[in-house]
């Protein structure tokens, strides 16, 4: 890997020598990367190279399985996101996840975009809440489909829409990275469009941590792309010098499909 | 950074403080599932505790010790006939309550007889029949207390009952032991004598009877169901049939069986074939659930594999399906025959909850069962049968609890992950 | 002689084995001396003959044992020395028992001197019914046996034969199901039909003033509504109130907080907890908690505290509820997709907000559908309310009174020295049928709810 591709100004997360064990297992392997604050980064690589599971140590999502053991350091903002000091619950609240199945709350369209909201006080009122929910809706491209059905279910729309609503619902919590799992994994084609569509709008606004195990997505979406095989980062570097120039001889190999 | 508004202040004041309010809801619902299962805990302990406090000294009883000189009192009786069926009517004719109660009387003082349980001539017969000799001359008789010297041997009591007591025990002729009657004899109306046997061998046969009709009927109802059935209209009818069948309350069975089975029929009343009949109706719901659970793990591979060497469709369900799908057919029955072997209600409404003072004989003789005799000592007033009660519950709890156990330890053993 | 049937089941299950070993070498036999191939192996033919030869004869037994004792009373109760027997009664019956106890060998002498001329007639007439029954269950066995035999040929599907019987068995054992169902349903409802004879259904289900067992000079009344009232009192508000919370906190600690150590050593406890008989629950609240919250409610001064509480057998019911309702809730909370928590705690929400807001809404339905069959259960239990609320009918708020259920009326009606048609032990099976209905109704809702939830999530 060369340092040069490295060099954000202005790193968001950075993680350095991280070691992921589950149980016994090692899933990730001494990985250090900068995360940039206004671009959009792309992990790639086969399934089960450990692209999720890393993701899933950037806000500390891997707490929630309880063989699951992190080492190494991983920081947001220069803070250690594993010290004791910090608060898990405030660190999901800002730094968001999107999960590779849609996952709506089996609430109502407006619930589901207020519930974070609510749970972290965003909100002094009603008025307030309303003002926050359209500006998620409406970031997220699902304000002009939803606003006259608001207190509709959320498991009642379409699968993009779903998906376009659980975006809305970490955008509500105004978190400064989102994290998506292989977000369109699970759609179709024109609403994998519309979700690619929304994070070239989203760029800028966040820290964009994009999981996909779809190459042309990547190079769609992404300026910085790492691939990830057998737990370790393998090359990190410019979306387009991965795709167009790779140095190192297995990311060529499966950026021309040779496997995956 | 081109966001609306400014970023949450996630370090300020307000926001602290919120976020630790978070925190100790977090702990205190934390704190109320900790308590919720603790409870659940401390009522089960409690329970076993006041059971097993009470009943502990159920299995033990105060023995008077009483010498009987056969020589200088001689019971009138051919020893040759000591054998026969009648014995115990020719030992009764021939008076030995008479003579035990004179023995205690001239062994304990004037009103000696009454210190010491009306039926313990009984005990003394017992012996007779076992060991004819006893009869040819002087022997120390440790002889059950009557029922209030017993509570008073064991509580401690005041006035002339317990100076009477304390009096016996200054001159060692109170002991205490395992009281052997509590697991030889039938239901009697004198603590002293009254025992569970009779009880759980009626319970026994109950269960034996409805093992042998809910298992087999039950299993094969799985299979038909799981493998063969249609999906239609008659299936969809048995189904729904079973499944409430497993909900309806046990005392509807009991109703049902008063009506078909005794007043229909004309079985046997109070017998355990009319209780087993009774409570295989109830068992066999939850015998089929079970089963087709287990069937239903049973992967389709396994099927195809079958059919795909040439078996039939019935070679392949009882040759493969069944094998496999046993232990989690056994654990299902096993759990389903302890509930049976703990229930009562249906029961009561048979007519197994008279008074039998007799060990029940076979299938179509009254008997009662453990659950039942539990309830029918619960109602004594007698204070000596309060702890009988807790003794023949802790009985009841280990028989129920080994079989739970068995159960879950042929799930853990046998439970497989396809 | 007498007739045994175990004994007799032995001998057609013995001739049945020969049979089979007889079905077995003549198809055998039969395949080598023509040369040809056996459609079905040996073992097959064997089993069509065993079950030819067990079926039918198996079956007359069962018919026989169960009408026979009635024959044989029949024709005893024909003879000259049971015409000086009392009519009707207890009496009747103890020298009836006497006598056949003598004559079948199950005592030595008679014990009722009234008995002892019936002894002959009884010995008679049930060594003439066995006879005849032993007889006609032989020839049955012979014939089934010797059809089957002269079947066999080498191109005889005794295979399929013998599935199609194996499967008229499962079908057979698939319809005792239905068969329970309907005799519950036509036996409560013919009973009931005639307590509605007696005492009309709107007396039964409106009326006020339970007493059926009141002194002669007044009637008997039958008003339901007190006994429902009881019911619904312990079943549904106080087990509720007991089994409910605790129940559905236990399964939220066990299924999200409890170390897998714990959860496992907590959920065989509840389940010893579920496999507690109610006989002894009953007994523990008869016998502890009872006079326990008695005195507890003299110290505070409330009137009319019994030692029967509704409060003393709800609590102990709602005991005896909570790992029923632990597991259906843990059952529920597990059916939530994993993703609903992730989604929850990935926005920042503390295992609590997750539970309540997220989880619980979630699952509500599936724990809706199990409280429903907790109630159903609560109102159906038995042994607790007859050992620990009382009889009384009394139409009281008051949880430290006395009040009476369906389930205990029914017991104490039927447990009475009624005969058996009076308007008393009619009125157990109208109460029974009340009873069926509704936890019939509950368990309908409930599974409905429980599967349409299940399959929301598969």
């Amino acid at each position: 890997m060369t340092q040069d591709d490295l060099t954000i100004a202005d790193p968001k997360m950075k993680a350095h020598g991280v070691n992921v064990f589950y149980g016994e297992k090692q899933a990730i392997n001494d990985v250090s990367i900068d995360v940039g604050t206004d671009l959009v980064t792309a992990f790639i690589g086969p399934s089960g190279c450990g692209k999720s599971t890393f993701l899933r140590s950037l806000n500390r999502m891997n707490d929630t399985v309880a063989s699951a053991r992190v080492t190494g350091r991983i920081e947001l903002d220069g803070e250690d996101i594993y010290a004791p000091s910090m608060d898990v619950v405030q660190l999901r609240a800002r730094v968001g996840m999107v999960f590779q199945k849609p996952n709506p709350f089996p609430k109502s369209i407006y619930d589901n975009v207020g519930y974070g909201p609510r749970i972290h006080g965003l909100a002094p009122n009603k008025a307030d809440l309303d003002v926050i929910v359209e500006r998620a809706l409406i970031r997220a491209g699902l304000w002009d489909e939803v606003k006259d059905r608001l207190a509709e279910s959320g498991t009642a729309l379409s699968g993009g829409q779903q998906q376009r609503l659980c975006i809305a619902r970490a955008i509500a919590v105004d978190p400064e990275v989102i994290l998506m799992d292989e977000p369109c994994s699970a759609l179709d084609p024109i609403a994998t469009a519309k979700i690619e569509e929304l994070i070239h709008e989203l760029r800028g606004k966040y820290a964009i941590v994009i999981v996909t195990h779809n190459m042309q997505q990547a190079a769609r979406v992404s300026q910085r792309t790492a691939f990830f095989h057998l737990g370790t980062l393998v090359e990190y570097g410019k979306t387009t010098d991965i795709f167009t120039n790779p140095k190192q001889e297995r990311t060529k190999d499966y950026i021309t499909g040779r496997y995956g | 950074m081109n966001r609306q508004t400014a970023p949450t202040d996630w370090k300020g004041a307000a926001m602290q403080k919120r976020i630790a309010g978070r925190y100790a809801a977090e702990r205190r619902f934390k704190l109320m599932g900790l308590g919720a299962v603790l409870l659940s805990g401390a009522f089960l302990a409690f329970l076993l505790f006041v059971m097993v406090g009470n009943g502990a000294r159920g299995f033990l009883y105060t023995q008077v010790a009483v010498p009987i000189d056969f020589k200088a009192m001689p019971l009138t009786i051919d020893p040759a006939r000591l054998g026969d069926d009648d014995a115990d009517q020719l030992i009764a004719n021939a008076g030995l309550s008479d003579i035990v109660a004179f023995a205690a009387e001239e062994a304990l003082g004037s009103g000696g007889s009454d210190l010491i349980s009306e039926n313990a001539w009984k005990e003394v017969r017992s012996a007779i029949k076992a060991d004819p000799e006893l009869l040819n001359g002087r022997t120390m008789f440790e002889l059950p207390a009557s029922s209030d010297v017993d509570i008073a041997a064991k509580d401690g009591a005041k006035g002339a009952l317990g100076a009477e007591v304390a009096a016996l025990e200054k001159d060692g002729k109170l002991s205490t032991g395992i009281h052997w009657p509590f697991f030889r004899n039938a239901d009697a109306t004198d603590p002293a004598v009254a025992g569970i046997w009779g009880a759980l061998k009626g319970s026994v046969l109950t269960i034996f009877i409805a093992f042998l009709i809910a298992f087999p009927t039950g299993v094969l109802a799985a299979l038909y169901l799981e493998e063969y059935a249609a999906k239609n209209r008659w299936t969809d009818l048995i189904e729904v049939s079973i499944n409430n069948l497993a909900a309806v309350p046990s005392i509807i069975f009991g109703l049902l069986a008063l009506a078909v089975f005794i007043n229909w029929f004309g079985l046997c009343q109070a017998s355990p074939l009319v209780g087993g009949l009774t409570l295989a109706l109830m068992t066999m719901p939850v015998i089929v659930i079970a089963s087709r659970n287990a069937i239903k793990s049973v992967p389709p591979s396994i099927r195809d594999a079958a059919l795909g060497v040439g078996a039939s469709p019935v070679q392949v369900v009882f040759h493969h399906v069944l094998p496999l799908a046993l232990p989690g057919i056994l654990t299902g029955t096993i759990i389903g025959m302890a509930r049976a072997l703990g229930e009562t209600a249906p029961l009561l409404l048979v007519g197994m909850r008279a008074f039998i003072g007799d060990v029940p004989g076979g299938i179509c003789s009254p008997a009662t069962v453990l659950p039942m005799q539990i309830f029918l000592w619960s109602d004594e007033v007698d204070r000596g049968f309060v702890e009988k009660t807790s003794a023949a519950i802790i009985v009841l709890l280990i028989v129920l609890l080994s079989m739970n156990a068995f159960a879950i330890y042929l799930r853990n053993k046998f439970e497989k992950r396809w | 002689m007498t007739f045994n049937a175990a004994a007799l089941l032995l001998l057609i299950a013995g001739l049945a084995l020969i049979g089979w070993l007889a079905g077995r070498a003549r198809s055998s036999l039969l395949a080598g001396r023509a040369g040809e191939k056996l459609h079905s192996r040996p073992q097959y033919h064997g089993w069509y003959v065993a079950l030819w030869l067990f079926a039918p004869a198996a079956l007359f037994l069962a018919v026989w044992s169960s009408v026979s004792p009635a024959l044989v009373t029949n024709q005893v109760l024909a003879a000259d020395a049971a015409q000086s027997l009392p009519a009707f009664g207890f009496e009747r019956g103890a020298i009836l028992s006497d006598a056949r106890n003598v004559a079948e060998g199950r005592q030595a002498a008679v014990r009722l001197p009234a008995a002892a001329p019936l002894v002959k007639p009884y010995a008679d007439a049930s060594q003439k019914y066995a006879l005849i029954g032993i007889a006609a269950m032989l020839a049955l066995a012979l014939a089934g046996g010797l059809y089957a035999f002269t079947r066999i040929k080498p191109d005889f599907r005794a295979r399929t034969r013998v599935e199609k019987i194996v499967m008229l068995f499962l079908l057979l054992a698939s319809l005792v199901a239905i068969l329970t169902t309907f005799g519950i349903v036509l036996s409560l409802l013919f009973e009931s039909i005639r307590f509605f004879r007696l005492v009309s259904p709107a007396e039964l289900l409106f009326g006020t003033e339970w007493a059926p067992t009141s002194g002669a000079p007044q009637p008997d009344t039958f008003g339901g509504i007190p006994l429902f009232w009881g019911t619904i009192l312990i079943g549904a508000i106080i087990a509720m109130i007991v089994a409910i919370p605790i129940g559905m906190m236990t399964a939220v600690y066990l299924t999200q907080y409890a170390a897998p150590t714990v959860r496992k050593w907590v959920k065989p406890c509840l389940e010893i907890l579920a496999g507690v008989p109610t006989v002894v629950y009953g007994y523990f609240a008869a016998l502890t908690v009872a006079p326990a919250l008695r005195e507890f409610a003299v110290m505070l001064g409330i009137p009319n505290a019994s030692t029967e509480s509704a409060l003393a057998a709800g609590i102990v019911m709602g005991v005896m509820i909570i790992p029923f309702v632990s597991s259906m809730a843990d059952d529920s909370i597990n059916a939530v997709p994993q993703a609903m928590r992730d989604g929850s705690l990935a926005l920042g929400a503390t295992p609590n907000e997750t539970i309540r807001q997220v989880l619980i809404p979630a699952a509500l339905p599936g724990v809706m559908g199990g409280i429903l069959l907790a109630v159903s259960r609560a109102i159906g239990e038995t042994m607790i309310v007859v050992m620990a609320a009382g009889l009384s009918a009394n139409m009281t708020a008051n949880p430290f009174a006395s009040v009476t259920t369906v389930t205990a009326q029914i017991v104490k009606l039927l447990t009475g020295d009624q005969e058996f048609d009076s308007a008393k032990t009619l009125a157990a099976f109208a109460l029974g049928l009340v009873l069926f209905i509704v936890t019939l109704l509950l368990n309908i809702v409930a599974l409905r709810i429980v599967k349409k939830y299940r399959e929301a999530y598969e």
